[in-house]
């Protein structure tokens, strides 16, 4: 937790579970391919639609952030992540996000290249087990 | 340069309530310019800038409350339970930003509020939020109830704001939509 990233509270601000959220995702991305390098040579981004963040405890400099993130779900253009945010191993918030697959220089979006989808296939498969958090798609204010 | 996250009504003390003034509705307390360090290397506002916005416009509107610093130093404050983001259009350097802020629901403790993010210039919508404030007492830190005079005017707030359309992304779930 950075010291630019504290509020008049001196506790983390809500922008800043944010961008932490979007660090841990953009390395998730990457994994399949998808980050900054992946931007450049195919001129095509993965674009954030929704990100539905829970905050569950105050984080304070100096604490260590970890993210655990997991493939909800996908299909040919468009991947939900969903990432657990602990400080010092205790959980602090839970993020979830949407992303579309759009093409840049056509500014729409379009479905993925056959390697790229068959990476998020595979992390999928991998993925599929893993026990799915009460919350996951509820609207703001329902409890699981 | 300051070493944390500041806005731009920190220190602003806020006007006293005036009990029969009418009540916008919605709540149009705070506008910004994009700023440079919210850019990202595409020239586009950085994701979690919207949140710096919004967060902004809700510091506006505690302030609108009379939430300020001396009210967090006896030891209460409102604390984001959960935001849920939308993005519509990309924002730009130069462009600027016109923001509005409605009360949808309350209860003693809990505040349920919905931001939307305009262009000035076109009107186009570039992204919603959608937000569950606690009133937490920060010592104990757990919620409490919200003092009567709080409470007063948000209820006056939401129901000056009862007029508005419930916006249809309120309460949506998220998920890939077949």
């Amino acid at each position: 937790v950075r010291q630019e990233w504290l509020d008049y509270n001196h506790h983390l601000t809500d922008a800043g579970y944010a961008i932490v959220l979007s660090e841990a995702h953009e390395l998730l991305l990457e994994r399949l391919g998808l980050s900054a390098e992946y931007r450049t040579s195919h001129s095509a981004s993965m674009f954030t639609v929704a990100t539905h963040i829970r905050y569950l405890a105050e984080c304070s400099e100096g604490q260590t952030l970890t993210a655990a993130t997991m493939l909800v779900e996908a299909d040919r253009k468009r991947l939900r992540l969903h990432s657990e945010l602990f400080a010092d191993g205790a959980l602090a918030a839970t993020g979830e996000c949407l992303y579309v697959h759009v093409d840049t220089s056509l500014g729409r979006s379009v479905p993925l290249p056959e390697d790229r989808q068959a990476a998020v296939d595979g992390m999928r498969k991998a993925h599929a087990g893993l026990p799915r958090p009460a919350h996951l798609g509820l609207g703001v204010g329902v409890r699981p | 340069v300051t070493d944390r996250v500041t806005t731009p009504y920190e220190g602003r003390e806020p006007a006293p309530w005036d009990p029969s003034a009418e009540i916008e509705a919605p709540l149009r307390l705070h506008s910004t310019p994009v700023l440079t360090e919210w850019l990202d290397y595409n020239g586009h506002m950085s994701e979690s800038c919207y949140l710096l916005a919004f967060g902004d416009s809700a510091d506006a509107f505690f302030r609108f409350l009379g939430i300020d610093e001396a009210y967090r130093a006896a030891g209460q404050s409102l604390y984001t339970s959960q935001t849920h983001l939308h993005h519509w259009k990309e924002a730009a350097g130069g462009d600027r930003l016109d923001l509005t802020l409605q009360v949808l629901d309350h209860d003693r403790r809990r505040l349920h509020i919905f931001h939307e993010m305009r262009h000035d210039e076109t009107g186009n919508l570039l992204a919603s939020a959608e937000q569950l404030l606690v009133h937490v007492d920060m010592a104990a830190g757990r919620s409490t109830d919200l003092p009567d005079h709080l409470y007063e005017r948000i209820a006056a707030i939401q129901r000056a704001h009862s007029v508005l359309a419930r916006p249809e992304v309120v309460g949506r779930p998220m998920g890939i939509r077949r």
